[in-house]
């Protein structure tokens, strides 16, 4: 027989627990995933600002503090605006064509054809994605390359009569770092595309097609209204990813002829670890965080918040 | 067997149609679609598949010092009606069984086209570098260059390299991310709202944007030119995306098996390791796959933060074999190409049915 | 309006065949059903009809003419989807305008015939809402609405009362009805739903695994169906089958006898529970469940030859459970199947015990 003091104290003892078994969950499960995330991402953003107010150069000393790094980007830095005006050209000459318009027709194309032939363009295309960056851009410097051996000079001159073989690196720089970086940008348009066509109920098609449309009707007034928020979702993502990777271009052009190809991201790489000018560097690299992660907050509207955020059914710890 | 009288209230115009007229052109659009179609995406995906094509014959053909490229056409010359023929084969037949009896008909006819007319030149010669680790010399031996450039390191070593570091990267991003989802997603707790909403800002942010900071960083900790810098660094990296995806799985689980989990005895811990982690295998085979493929063809940041040659993983061999014997050899770079490739292509393929997953995790339809 | 005709058409997806070999006349101005078990086939025959699914064998006839290859759109069909398939981001306008846009009325003519057929259907003060702002009543109303704007010689509708709830799916089904006697155009209606299909329909036919167990009007399936499977189908509560064997006048079931004429060999007997009364003859039994369906009370009672379901008329009980009834019939009333074939043995009768 318990006395109701035994019992208040049971269950405040009770509460006690809950609270330290709370406690112990928290470092338990996110423990880990918490400092990391602090030593890796909080850590170097507050480092990246830190370093931008110094002189940190090759001898990786620091020596003093100063606003010389965003002088330089808002005065001196005479190549900035050329890098600049490339970015924009890249990234939304890269988008246009590939990752949202050709990303589309291949999902439409091949969504209209039975499952297998589909499936066998798509993962035709989903291989430079599958491939790792070395080899996939190997593959173009073979492809472009300038001797008569290279594989378009072969295609051009042996089924076109082309004369003499081309330097493409040298006289089509920019075209190529788009294509290049395209052909794998468009596989990640069709497959966002594909699953969003996939979803669309096939009786709209259906009575599409009874209703009188043709198949370019049915794409105009069924496939592309139903795909307006994929379309909106890849173009924001895929304009943050190709505004700041520049991994494909440094192994296909190394930034060059000169500084031809060098889009914004890249001049950051060059600027800190070719011509070792690491505050300059993260100064420039600032600008990218900031976009990051602004753009990564305007992601937000295209998740379902309710979903995400739906409260656990089970309260005890 | 009513025939109704009344007449419509719609004036309808009794139509003169031509039913024969109308099934011809269907017919006519019909195959025209069709071939437009196939046209299309067969001219857009010849760009693709010779280059990849081509590396393939090279490393097993390509004798030192040549580009060969006659081989490749003899072989296309093969492959692309065979492709035609299979499909032909798979398009007219009537039933499955016709079907397997056409492509094996079909496959046999190219086997035999195939050994006779490229098998004369197939060989493995240029995968040397598999077992002579200073492959480089012999190489620039035959054809008469004494001087290289890169001392290369055994290219097993860059394999096991590359393996540790994709491996260990993969054992940790799964738990550390299997834990973290779990609690995000099933256990209520101040400030889980918070960092749900942090999560979502993380798992879309440009790593890419770090790597100064991230480099110096490893330099001032002493951790630059290791590979448990590297590691810690792609973990730390993977880690936001794989929760996130992570999540979406754990809150597919059904909550009525978890209760009566709890209800029949167990610890919320209990629960979580017996009931709730066998649920969610296919999420954590996703993410593994796919952090195991990320670890495996990582270049930008080994690149930047590893520098001796015997910290190099195959991503650095290849660059490197690329630069010193390029020009030189195509036949041992496309042979290393083909090494490189084939995993990261195996794990793609063993992983496809997640890609759509691992492409828009949790967006709304 | 139009006249169609099925010969020896097959309809395969892959090695599947779906409809094995389907012959059918359907008449200038009828309206009848395609009723039958989900994956019987009716849907694909329906799809078949509109254009979306080519048969793969065999020849659809629209008046005389082979329309097999003829497309969707240029068939002249109108088509109510289960799911209504409204398009989602047009408006309720457009979305009737929609089949008109494409044979180029001109714009005045078309929205008055849009204006017509929302009168039609009675939506007109919904055109400017979007679908998803629609009751599921309205939804429906729109897409037929949508159907019959293009004037359409042929009307299908795939089991367009499913997503409707009790109430509503009674008044559509007046609704449609009697539209369709207005209009007189052309119907098919495929449904799984007997009731929908006796009451709606001028002729059924009955379908199973891709082929047809027998057309006729409702009373036709009702009172003498070809086959047990019709039989069963047809008929709530379900009609009572007894299996025995025929012999020398008589069909023994567990001791029972029932005179029989017309019959010999294993047969099984229907007996539908609205023809089953409690009387001071028959088969002897005793109540074991009492269920009261509004109108009618079913009596389930458990006799030597099995469970048999008496349906009878009256809103309250005359009968406990735990009683011991005896149960009657007209033999008129009585269905005998030949159970080897399945098939009904027209003439046959059987008696009720004495």
């Amino acid at each position: 027989m318990t006395t109701t003091a035994d019992e208040l104290m049971i269950e405040r003892r009770g509460h006690a627990r809950s609270a330290t078994r709370m406690r112990a969950n928290f470092l338990i499960f996110l423990g880990p995933a918490i400092v990391l995330t602090v030593l890796f991402f909080i850590v170097p953003v507050l480092i990246d600002i830190a370093v931008s107010f110094t002189d940190l150069s090759r001898s990786l000393r620091i020596t003093g503090f100063t606003l010389e790094q965003y002088e330089k980007i808002f005065r001196g830095d005479r190549r900035l605006t050329p890098v600049i005006g490339l970015t924009f050209i890249y990234v939304f000459g890269t988008l246009a064509i590939f990752n949202v318009t050709f990303g589309l027709i291949l999902a439409i194309a091949t969504t209209s054809l039975r499952n297998v032939s589909g499936s066998f363009f798509r993962g035709v295309w989903l291989l430079p994605r599958m491939s790792p960056s070395v080899l996939y851009i190997l593959l173009w410097l073979w492809a472009v390359s300038p001797a008569e051996a290279g594989l378009v000079n072969q295609v051009l001159m042996q089924g076109f009569g082309l004369d003499a073989p081309l330097d493409l690196l040298t006289s089509a720089p920019i075209a190529l770092i788009i294509i290049s970086n395209g052909f794998i940008g468009a596989s990640m348009g069709m497959i966002i595309f594909t699953a969003a066509i996939r979803g669309i109920p096939e009786h709209l098609f259906h009575a599409a097609a009874v209703d009188g449309a043709g198949t370019f009707a049915q794409i105009r007034f069924i496939t592309l209204p139903a795909l307006r928020w994929p379309i909106s979702f890849v173009t924001i993502y895929q304009t943050l990813s190709l505004l700041v990777s520049f991994e494909y271009i440094l192994l296909l052009t190394k930034g060059g002829p000169f500084y031809d190809t060098t889009v914004y991201a890249l001049y950051v790489y060059r600027r800190a670890f070719e011509s070792g000018q690491y505050a300059y560097g993260a100064a420039l690299a600032l600008f990218l965080i900031v976009i990051g992660v602004a753009v990564a907050l305007l992601g937000w509207r295209f998740f379902d918040m309710e979903r995400l955020l739906q409260r656990p059914r089970i309260e005890v710890h | 067997m009513a025939v109704k009288a009344t007449p419509a209230v719609f004036s309808a115009p009794e139509p003169v149609v031509d039913w024969d007229v109308l099934a011809a052109r269907a017919r006519g659009l019909r195959r025209a679609k069709a071939v437009v179609l196939y046209a299309f995406l067969i001219a857009v995906s010849l760009p693709i598949i010779l280059p990849y094509f081509w590396l393939v014959t090279i490393a097993f053909s390509a004798k030192t010092g040549v580009a060969e490229t006659a081989v490749l056409w003899r072989s296309m010359a093969v492959v692309v009606p065979t492709v035609i023929a299979l499909w032909l084969a798979a398009a007219f037949a009537q039933s499955r069984r016709q079907m397997w009896i056409g492509m094996g008909a079909v496959a046999a006819v190219a086997a035999f086209a195939f050994a006779l007319l490229v098998g004369p030149d197939l060989h493995i010669g240029n995968f040397i570098f598999l077992w002579e680790p200073d492959f480089a010399s012999v190489v620039r031996s035959r054809i008469g260059e004494v001087k290289g450039a890169v001392q290369f390191p055994n290219v097993w070593h860059a394999f096991g390299n590359s393996i540790l570091i994709a491996g260990t990267q993969t054992a940790i991003v799964v738990t550390v991310a299997s834990l973290a989802a779990y609690s995000l997603s099933r256990f209520q707790f101040p400030g889980r709202s918070a960092m749900l909403r942090s999560l979502l800002v993380l798992h879309a942010f440009p790593v890419l944007t770090l790597i100064v900071p991230m480099f110096l960083m490893l330099y001032w900790i002493g951790l630059l030119d290791t590979l448990f810098g590297v590691i810690l660094v792609l973990v730390a990296f993977e880690l936001p995306f794989a929760i996130f995806i992570m999540k979406g799985f754990f809150d597919a689980v059904p909550w009525d098996i978890e209760m009566s989990a709890l209800t029949d005895g167990a610890s919320r811990r209990q629960a979580f390791l017996s009931v709730v982690l066998p649920q969610v295998r296919n999420g954590i085979l996703a993410i593994a796959v796919f952090t195991f493929i990320r670890g495996w063809e990582e270049y930008i940041f080994v690149f930047t933060f590893l520098i001796r040659n015997t910290n190099w993983t195959m991503s650095l061999y290849m660059y490197w074999v690329r630069d010193d014997v390029m020009g030189v050899d195509y036949g041992v770079v496309s042979a290393v190409g083909v090494f490189y490739l084939v995993p990261s292509l195996i794990l793609y393929l063993a992983a496809q049915r997640y890609l759509m997953q691992m492409s828009i995790g949790g967006v709304k339809g | 309006m139009a006249k169609i005709e099925f010969r020896n058409v097959v309809k395969r997806f892959g090695d599947v065949e779906v409809i094995p070999d389907m012959n059918l006349v359907i008449e200038d101005g009828e309206f009848v059903a395609l009723l039958g078990p989900s994956g019987c086939g009716k849907s694909t025959s329906l799809f078949m009809l509109a254009g979306i699914y080519v048969p793969s064998g065999g020849e659809l006839l629209f008046d005389g003419h082979v329309v097999n290859e003829v497309e969707a759109r240029d068939r002249n069909v109108g088509i109510v989807f289960q799911s209504y398939a409204l398009y989602p981001h047009m408006s309720v306008r457009d979305n009737i305008l929609f089949p008109l846009r494409f044979k180029k009325t001109p714009r005045d003519e078309a929205l008055g015939r849009v204006k017509g057929a929302a009168d039609l259907v009675r939506v007109a003060e919904l055109l400017e809402r979007k679908p998803s702002e629609l009751s599921g009543g309205q939804q429906q109303r729109v897409a037929l609405a949508r159907a019959l704007v293009k004037e359409p010689q042929l009307l299908l509708l795939d089991e367009p009362l499913s997503n409707l709830d009790a109430t509503l799916r009674l008044s559509m089904r007046t609704e449609i009805k009697s539209l369709q006697e207005k209009l007189g155009v052309t119907t098919v209606l495929v449904t799984h739903d007997q009731i929908e299909a006796t009451t709606m329909a001028d002729r059924i036919i009955c379908m199973r695994a891709g082929r047809i167990e027998q057309i006729g009007t409702p009373d036709d399936l009702y009172l003498r169906p070809a086959s047990l499977f019709v039989a069963s189908f047809i008929g709530s509560p379900p009609i009572n089958l007894i299996a025995g064997e025929a012999q020398g006048g008589t069909v023994a079931v567990n001791g029972a006898k029932f005179p029989v004429e017309g019959a010999s060999g294993a047969v099984t007997v229907g007996l539908r529970p609205e023809h089953l009364r409690f009387g001071d003859s028959g088969f002897t039994g005793h109540i074991v469940q009492i269920e009261p369906m509004g109108r009618e009370i079913l009596y389930v009672v458990e006799t030597g030859i099995g469970i048999i379901r008496v349906l009878e008329q009256g809103s309250s009980a005359t009968h406990a459970t735990g009683e011991k009834v005896k149960i009657g019939f007209s033999p008129e009333n009585s269905l005998v199947f030949e159970t080897a074939h399945q098939k009904l043995l027209p003439g046959a009768h059987v008696h009720a015990p004495a």
